[in-house]
């Protein structure tokens, strides 16, 4: 199950104005000078924002003239994925730990 | 082309037990090793439950009194093999549509190093995406996952 509290865990997702930022990307992309504008947050802060939003491939940058755009990246849908890819891990572990520990203590063999 | 198979979530693990302890432990014990952290509910979870049957509701018990479904059994071969529908919106809610909700498989097999071999997926994502053929935002507040689901129901439609 997915909780809100689990928000931190899609790391670059966690933090409301990278998803501002995404919600921003929705409409198309757009040069970080035009997504500051949009934001209470400073172009220096988007521009971090930006680089943590593409080191975890949910967007896309492409050089336009002089300035870059920033594109949603298609492929984001790997996110949800890996998302659910570490929480089978940890809760397949725990399974693991209570089948092994339950059958030490009562036999089936 | 992207396939369904694509974006799925595969696992696989050995569990040093027999094939019917290992679902036993799966299913009617299922309380005893879901993530405390991991329900949709409001107050903290209490119990986690699966009613073993098809039909049979995947719920969790909470702190304040309340059930908070959040799947259902779809097909149910113990100790084989059971599909159960994750029944979660675009917005972590709780999805009563089965069609849109995405499923998880897991599979109970005799291992021949002894034990037995668990294989998880956890499939059809794309379900999960809001309803509606436009990429716009107009679900939820800012920031709000809906956003998220945006995009994965974008990559799932352009990947037809």
């Amino acid at each position: 199950m997915v909780t809100y509290q689990h928000a931190q865990q899609l790391d670059a997702l966690g933090d409301p104005t990278r998803r501002a930022i995404l919600e921003s990307l929705l409409k198309g992309p757009l040069p970080v000078g035009e997504l500051a504008r949009g934001l209470p947050v400073s172009r220096p802060a988007v521009s971090q924002h930006l680089r943590i939003l593409k080191h975890a491939r949910l967007v896309v940058d492409r050089p336009e003239g002089n300035r870059r755009l920033y594109a949603l990246n298609p492929a984001g849908v790997e996110a949800l994925r890996a998302y659910f890819d570490r929480f089978w891990d940890q809760a397949l572990a725990a399974y693991k730990r209570a089948a092994e520990t339950r059958a030490s203590e009562t036999p089936h063999e | 082309m992207t396939s369904v198979a694509d974006t799925s979530v595969k696992k696989s693990i050995i569990v040093n037990a027999t094939v019917e302890h290992a679902f036993d432990v799966f299913t009617a014990g299922f309380d005893s090793w879901w993530p405390r952290s991991h329900h949709i509910g409001k107050s903290p979870m209490e119990k986690a439950i699966i009613e073993m049957r098809v039909g049979g509701r995947c719920y969790t018990t909470q702190a304040d009194g309340t059930d908070c479904d959040w799947g259902q059994i779809l097909e149910w071969d113990p100790p084989h093999r059971f599909v159960l529908a994750w029944q979660i919106t675009h917005e972590w809610g709780y999805q009563p549509d089965l069609s849109k909700s995405s499923e998880v498989e897991i599979r109970f097999t005799a291992d021949p190093g002894g034990g037995t071999r668990v294989d998880l997926e956890h499939r059809h994502f794309e379900r999960m995406g809001p309803e509606g053929d436009t990429m716009r935002v107009g679900v939820g507040g800012p920031g709000g996952w809906s956003s998220l689901m945006e995009l994965f129901k974008a990559r799932a439609e352009q990947a037809k």
